[in-house]
């Protein structure tokens, strides 16, 4: 607990909420931008769409940026080449799980934000009904989830590399990857995918009227097996993290 | 002046020596490739137009959201050294100009822009004739290459200003990542060439090979950018040096 306070306490003055409400904003504005002025058809499945909406922005936005807090968090120690001192202090182990833990929480406030704002935008713009609460909230825990194992994933490599531009450049190829996966398949078992896998609901674009419907998806056991591999990413990533990052000599 | 300029490109080149950094450049472009490739084969039937469908898939992403977080990497790595320890005391205490100083990872950044240009437009050609085009790519992609090298100069500008102000390695390059978003909004409202994000994916017709491109008024705004930012970037520095 202590060592988690001292994380909060490192992150003073180097904006990193910052960083993430600028992330927000971004969302927000594109959100915004890309919602105004609904038709008569799109009130009718706005809540439905939004949700859409909201795992496409994720997808395209997130990833990168889950990179850019996990070397954020960990590039404090590797600056001031603190990490072998902070060793003699506590233990290798509950320093990375302290930094992980600061990690969610960060997450988990920023996709709450995210996920009252563009339901108070949905409210603004007269969407027809209430969003469906269970998926709203499925869709939550997944998108939380989803990105948690992206976070792991950079924030381990983060820790081991005192070379900021490794992991970034993993973040951003494994961004692109994924969302060039958007075009191609509807699941994906690389972590990258877990935007792509995780999303509820899909998109049909008739040509003919122009008129986009959207429906909950019904997941194939493969499809599920991409959504299972999601929380495994986070178990692998989270333990490979700590193991490499306890074994290592600072 | 001049032997200046060329010892601070020589001091910058050899603090890259040995990097990796070039693999960032080398690798994105090839994610970009395959899967655009894989896409332009799997729908020939709805991509008919050849060598310029096959440009559109192997841009649509990479120059309007990841070259410029691509080139944020690299302006970050090229500032990198100067906010380790006390390198900035070294750094502005050397017997050189300070506009040379500025020069020296601009030229660095710029000839990354040029060999990342000509990587993308090898992996082009090389995919197309996997594809199974026929003859050679259009003679406008020289317009394509040529144009992009303006507005990737634009970036790199920005992009070294942000990193010299900002201490951070990564948050320079979540900057460059709402540049592309900003370049996709203001292109898609056809305000593109006013924006300086916007100029290299517009350059490089990136997911538009037919587009009309202003010359003039695109090269204009380019200058435009490039010497605002480097103004900005040497007051910046002289600010610091004070």
């Amino acid at each position: 607990m202590k060592t988690l306070q001292l994380e909060f306490y490192k992150m003073k003055r180097r904006k990193v909420w910052l960083t993430m409400f600028a992330l927000l904003s971004v969302q927000l504005l594109w959100g915004m931008w890309a919602l105004r002025n609904p038709k008569d058809w799109e009130l009718k499945s706005g809540w439905m769409a939004l949700l859409y909406f909201l795992s496409l922005l994720n997808g395209i936005m997130v990833p990168a940026m889950m990179s850019v807090l996990a070397s954020r968090l960990a590039d404090i120690e590797h600056k001031g080449n603190s990490y072998k001192q902070l060793e003699t202090l506590c233990r290798a182990g509950s320093l990375y799980h302290a930094k992980a833990l600061c990690g969610c929480i960060i997450i988990a406030v920023l996709f709450t934000a995210q996920f009252a704002f563009f339901i108070a935008l949905g409210y603004y713009l007269g969407y027809e009904g209430k969003p469906d609460v269970k998926y709203y909230l499925l869709s939550y825990i997944l998108i939380f989830a989803g990105n948690l194992s992206l976070f792991l994933l950079q924030l381990a490599l983060s820790m081991l590399f005192a070379n900021q531009m490794i992991p970034l450049t993993a973040g951003l190829g494994g961004s692109m990857a994924a969302l060039l996966l958007m075009f191609v398949t509807t699941y994906s078992f690389l972590p990258w995918g877990g935007n792509l896998s995780t999303a509820l609901v899909r998109i049909e674009w008739n040509q003919d009227t122009g008129i986009s419907s959207y429906f909950y998806r019904v997941f194939s056991p493969v499809e599920t097996a991409a959504v299972v591999c999601v929380f495994l990413w986070i178990i692998i990533f989270y333990l490979a993290g700590r193991i490499l990052f306890t074994r290592r000599e600072a | 002046m001049k032997l200046s300029v060329l010892k601070t490109i020589q001091s910058e080149q050899l603090k890259l020596k040995h990097s990796p950094v070039w693999l960032a450049f080398f690798a994105l472009p090839i994610i970009s490739a395959f899967f655009g490739t894989a896409n332009y084969a799997a729908n020939q039937g709805v991509l008919q137009h050849e060598w310029y469908s096959l440009w559109s898939q192997h841009t649509l992403f990479l120059c309007y959201l990841f070259m410029p977080a691509l080139i944020g990497t690299y302006c970050s790595y090229l500032w990198r050294l100067e906010h380790m320890r006390n390198n900035w005391n070294s750094f502005l205490t050397a017997p050189v100009p300070l506009y040379a100083l500025c020069f020296g990872k601009l030229f660095q950044a710029v000839m990354m822009i040029i060999l990342g240009n000509a990587w993308i437009f090898l992996l082009y050609f090389l995919c197309g004739k996997i594809c199974g085009l026929t003859g050679l790519p259009p003679k406008e992609s020289i317009g394509w290459f040529l144009c992009g090298i303006p507005g990737g100069i634009v970036i790199c500008c920005i992009q070294l200003t942000v990193s010299m102000l900002i201490r951070s390695f990564a948050v320079p390059i979540g900057i460059g990542l709402a540049g592309g978003i900003g370049a996709l909004a203001f292109t898609s409202k056809g305000w593109g060439v006013y924006f300086p994000y916007s100029l290299y994916s517009i350059g490089m017709r990136a997911n538009n090979p037919n587009l009309q491109l202003d010359t003039k008024l695109f090269i204009t705004n380019s200058l435009f950018y490039i010497i605002l930012f480097s103004v900005l970037s040497i007051a910046a520095l002289h600010r610091r040096g004070q």
